[in-house]
């Protein structure tokens, strides 16, 4: 990382300099992006005139420089054949050129690791088990789209199978079914069906945190991008929905790698990035329907960025001209999600129109919010960022306050200035020219935060989902997090060259130490968290215990039925029945047919016929509780299951002979 | 800003080892209670969410299914609050603390009641015995709903789902029954109570026989929380009478939550004969009462 002190006015150009390292070819090229920023958009046309003064301009020299090197070139001998690099030296030149690849994919293969290592320890979440049903029915299309690809594409292949899950889009699903396939079934890299299942949505996460990555060191530096990776990476609830068949953390990467992808076809131009944000586009419409407003990301952003080529050209050629990108995403957007969905092959505007109505007037569930379970409109307004504050490291909210404040003000000084300029008249702040970014890359990261939030300020939105529904902000609070800590290295590095003389190796160690200095608490909190990520609140707020004080919720789900497989294995007796309460049944299933706990436990859907009964501890779930105990007439546990000392289990026992 | 980042790592560290209360604590704090603790103490674990690991750890003697699923604390003499985190129940706000004491990380505070009462006859006791029979009435006629040991049916892996129906329960011939079972009522505490479902036209007539009365008849009703949440017009009744005289009737309001009555008996104080409770029809959803007889201040 370079480091240049330098006044604060001058920090995003400095920042954004390219590293100590040089960069070649295409890296040089990605990373530079102030100069990038002070190019215009390419993927609107400007008007005619300037566009082909433009190309004359440049033919013209294309044809001058030839003549001219024509002209002086002396005539050549013949050189000694070029000596071919070694394989080492071509290692370290690929490596220089794409340094920033192999940071992202450093850490998002870092955490897919520890993804990996920690998924055996962590239950089935309710959902995950319908998905799990979901994906080996998908198999068993995909097997028969292999061997009678026609007899597959028929109606009645299609329809039975995938009708199963089609309230959700089938490219997760697929990936499972697929991952399931390959991983488990071919090549038996993972002995887990679940792992297998599970591997596409841990890829998806590192994808989210490579994305991530890029986005941060390419606006704004490398060490931005480190920051923002660490920050998305170390939040307790984003680490446990990672590692789940689902689908929360996916649309999260692909929601970022849209606007990402966006964002680069807005600084690129050309056809190629276009059209590859159309695909993304299709993609991720097909991994979630948070996709759907995704426009409402792009289509401000592209006014604000092209208002005036659009202007001026409809005003000379009476048509709106739309940025290619726009246009690749619109259609080949809804293309690729009825493509890729084989539920949406027959009856297609019925069932889009039934899709759209299940997720529209979704049921409202329950969910405890500061001692009160919320099951209905009004939802509480308070509830989005308070769950913030209380799941969400404190050090990173504070980062991205000092980031988000930055960008925030360097997008107000650009926009009193056009107004300035505008109006003809400068205003009284700011003094100077603020930085250009053509790309209004800080409008487009405030507009994907404000509108994976702005739903939950609205009453009628359901808060059922906890975190997890808003999560697709969090990939740019987390960047926005990445440039916060630039500012405050950037000041912490003058009062260590005011009072020390680092050299550079010493100011990479020292960087380093701030950084574990400030995300100890979070990686000890997202370690610590697990396998409760749903129960962990942060340190702020008290930590578990905190969260109980406060009546936050405690999880839901029903995914912690795993955590009592010790007890179970030394107090259950074989044979026993279990009734496992808000554990769904595929995901109980899942949970005896891989030993995860005792194999010779037979579950059962009601406490009338178990001699153990469970209770997931929710407020509303009480219910459950207090009927066990009408039951076993009883309210003493057999065992409760706690993290924190907060009770995340009971577990009554019927007591022998009592029916 | 480092400092931040610190902070957060050092209370992340004691709230997840020296902030937990070991079990060793809650052992000593059960040894403490067990010689101490009279059978008409309440014992009450604070806070509320702490509960589960205060029943389990206490066990059935000290925080069985009586003391935690009470109607409300009033009949209780003294009370002792289990806490932990410093925190205190609302329902001993207007009690007197008499002592307190440290047991590790648990706080053990004594109380007492402000306006004790004596006890003369708990209905819910005598459910299941041969002292309380049921009927249902139609008009005219009235129709026995003899005591059946069944199965009960607490529920299946949905929630909301409803009361557990109890097994042992008086069932009428409309399919419509009377059991005690416990409440999940508005405020997400339980309640044992008297259920009564729903029976159609008819009125479900209880009769409690050979109470004896005191100055006041004490009690609650209410529905289950998933009803209750939601407020409406409905009302449900619940009359009282002794020696072919009304006592009182209280009206339920669908949303009002475990509420509490009582109608003065002074006339009836000290005399022993049967209380007989009428709930009225057509009450579309499951109803829970309880009462007692009770000498008041």
């Amino acid at each position: 990382m370079s480091e240049r002190p330098n006044d604060e006015d001058d920090e995003r150009e400095r920042i954004t300099e390219p590293p100590a390292a040089p960069r070649e070819d295409d890296a040089q090229k990605l990373d530079q992006p102030e100069r990038e920023r002070n190019t215009d958009p390419p993927s609107v046309p400007r008007d005619d005139d300037a566009q082909k003064q433009d190309q004359a301009a440049s033919q013209s020299t294309r044809k001058t420089k030839k003549k001219a090197a024509a002209a002086e070139s002396p005539p050549k001998e013949p050189e000694p054949p070029a000596k071919e690099p070694d394989l080492g030296t071509r290692a370290r030149a690929w490596a220089t050129s794409n340094t920033d690849p192999l940071i992202g994919g450093g850490i998002a293969a870092v955490y897919v690791a520890w993804l990996l290592a920690t998924a055996r320890s962590l239950g089935f979440s309710r959902d995950e088990g319908f998905y799990f049903t979901a994906a080996y029915d998908y198999k068993r299309w995909f097997a028969l789209l292999a061997d009678a690809p026609l007899k597959a594409l028929e109606r009645t292949s299609i329809d039975p199978i995938w009708q199963n899950n089609h309230e959700h889009p089938a490219l997760m699903k697929s990936l499972f079914a697929l991952s399931h396939t390959l991983l488990h079934d071919r090549f038996k890299v993972f002995e887990d069906d679940s792992t297998a299942f599970r591997f596409p949505g841990m890829l998806m996460m590192g994808l989210a945190l490579f994305v991530t990555y890029l986005f941060a060191a390419r606006a704004f530096s490398r060490r931005a991008g480190v920051i923002a990776a660490i920050t998305l990476g170390l939040m307790p609830n984003v680490f446990y929905h990672a590692h789940l068949a689902c689908f929360d953390v996916p649309i999260m990467a692909m929601w970022t790698t849209c606007i990402y992808v966006y964002w680069r076809s807005e600084k690129e131009g050309g056809l190629s990035w276009a059209l590859l944000a159309g695909i993304v586009y299709g993609l991720t419409l097909e991994t979630k329907h948070n996709a759907w407003m995704l426009p409402a990301v792009f289509l401000p952003h592209a006014l604000v960025v092209h208002g005036r080529a659009i202007s001026r050209h409809a005003a000379k050629s009476s048509r709106i001209p739309i940025p290619t990108s726009l246009v690749a995403m619109a259609v080949l957007g809804p293309a690729l999600f009825v493509l890729l969905w084989p539920w949406l092959w027959n009856d297609t505007l019925p069932r889009i129109q039934e899709y759209v109505n299940f997720h529209v007037h979704h049921d409202y569930y329950n969910i405890e919010f500061l001692g009160q379970t919320y099951f209905g409109p009004p939802s509480p307004r308070s509830y989005m960022p308070v769950m913030i504050a209380a799941t969400v490291p404190t050090i990173s909210l504070v980062l991205f306050a000092i980031g988000a404040f930055d960008r925030a003000r360097a997008l107000l000084a650009r926009l009193a200035w056009w107004l300035g300029e505008a109006w003809g008249r400068m205003l009284a702040w700011p003094k100077a020219a603020p930085e250009k970014d053509r790309a209004q890359t800080d409008l487009l990261i405030f507009l994907a935060i404000a509108v994976a939030l702005g739903p939950f300020v609205l009453p009628r939105t359901p808060i059922f989902g906890g975190t997890k529904h808003w999560i697709t902000a969090y990939p740019f609070l987390a960047i926005l997090a990445g440039r916060g800590f630039d500012l405050v290295w950037t000041r912490l590095a003058l009062l260590l060259a005011k009072r020390t003389t680092l050299d550079a190796t010493k100011r990479i160690a020292a960087q380093v130490v701030v950084v574990a200095c400030c995300f100890g608490g979070a990686l000890a909190t997202t370690v610590h968290s697990h396998p409760f990520g749903l129960s962990a609140y942060v340190p702020l707020f008290g930590g578990t215990a905190g969260g109980a004080d406060l009546g936050l919720n405690r999880q839901f789900w029903g995914f912690t039925t795993e955590s009592l497989a010790p007890w179970l294995a030394a107090n259950a007796k074989p044979g026993e029945t279990l009734y496992f309460m808000d554990t769904a049944w595929p995901s109980w299933q899942r949970l005896i047919a891989e030993k995860r706990i005792p194999e010779t436990l037979r579950g059962v859907s009601s406490p009338a016929e178990a001699e153990l009964s469970i209770v997931h501890h929710e407020q509303h779930i009480n219910e459950v509780d207090y009927n066990i105990w009408t039951e076993y007439r009883s309210s003493t546990p057999a065992y409760v299951l706690t993290h924190d000392g907060v009770p995340i289990i009971t577990v009554y026992r019927r007591a022998r002979g009592h029916r | 800003m480092p400092l931040v980042g610190i902070v957060e790592l050092v209370l992340h560290v004691k709230q997840t080892t020296s902030d937990v209360v070991p079990a060793s604590d809650w052992t000593a704090a059960r040894d403490a209670l067990t010689t101490e603790a009279r059978p008409d103490d309440l014992v009450i674990f604070a806070p509320f969410w702490v509960d589960p690991i205060g029943r389990e750890q206490l066990g059935d003697e000290l925080a069985g299914l009586r003391r935690e699923a009470r109607p409300d604390e009033s009949r209780f003499a003294r009370a002792f609050e289990v806490g932990i985190r410093g925190a205190h129940r609302e329902e001993l706000a207007g009690w007197k603390k008499t002592a307190e004491r440290q047991i590790g990380k648990i706080t053990i505070g004594t109380y007492e009641n402000p306006a004790p009462v004596k006890l003369r006859t708990d209905l819910l006791e005598l459910v299941g015995t041969d002292r309380v029979t049921v009927s249902r009435v139609d008009g005219a006629s009235e129709t026995a709903c003899p005591f059946q040991h069944g199965i009960g049916q607490p529920g299946g892996l949905g929630v909301p789902q409803g009361p557990a129906v109890p097994g042992d329960r008086y069932v009428c011939s409309s399919g419509a029954y009377v059991g005690a079972a416990v409440l999940h009522a508005l405020d997400h505490h339980p309640h044992l109570c008297l259920f009564v479902s729903p029976s159609g036209a008819g009125t479900l007539r209880i009769r409690f026989a050979k109470i004896v009365f005191g100055s006041a008849l004490h009690g609650h009703s209410g529905v289950q929380w998933v009803n209750e949440r939601t407020p409406s017009a409905e009302r449900i009744t619940v009359a009282f009478s002794a020696f072919d005289r009304p006592i009182g009737q209280n009206v339920h309001r669908v949303g009002a939550g475990w509420t509490g009555f009582e109608f003065p008996t002074p006339e009836l104080a000290g005399q022993k004969g049967d209380l007989v409770a009428e709930v009225g029809a057509a009450t579309p959803r499951s109803y829970c009462f309880e009462a007692d007889t009770r000498d008041v201040p």
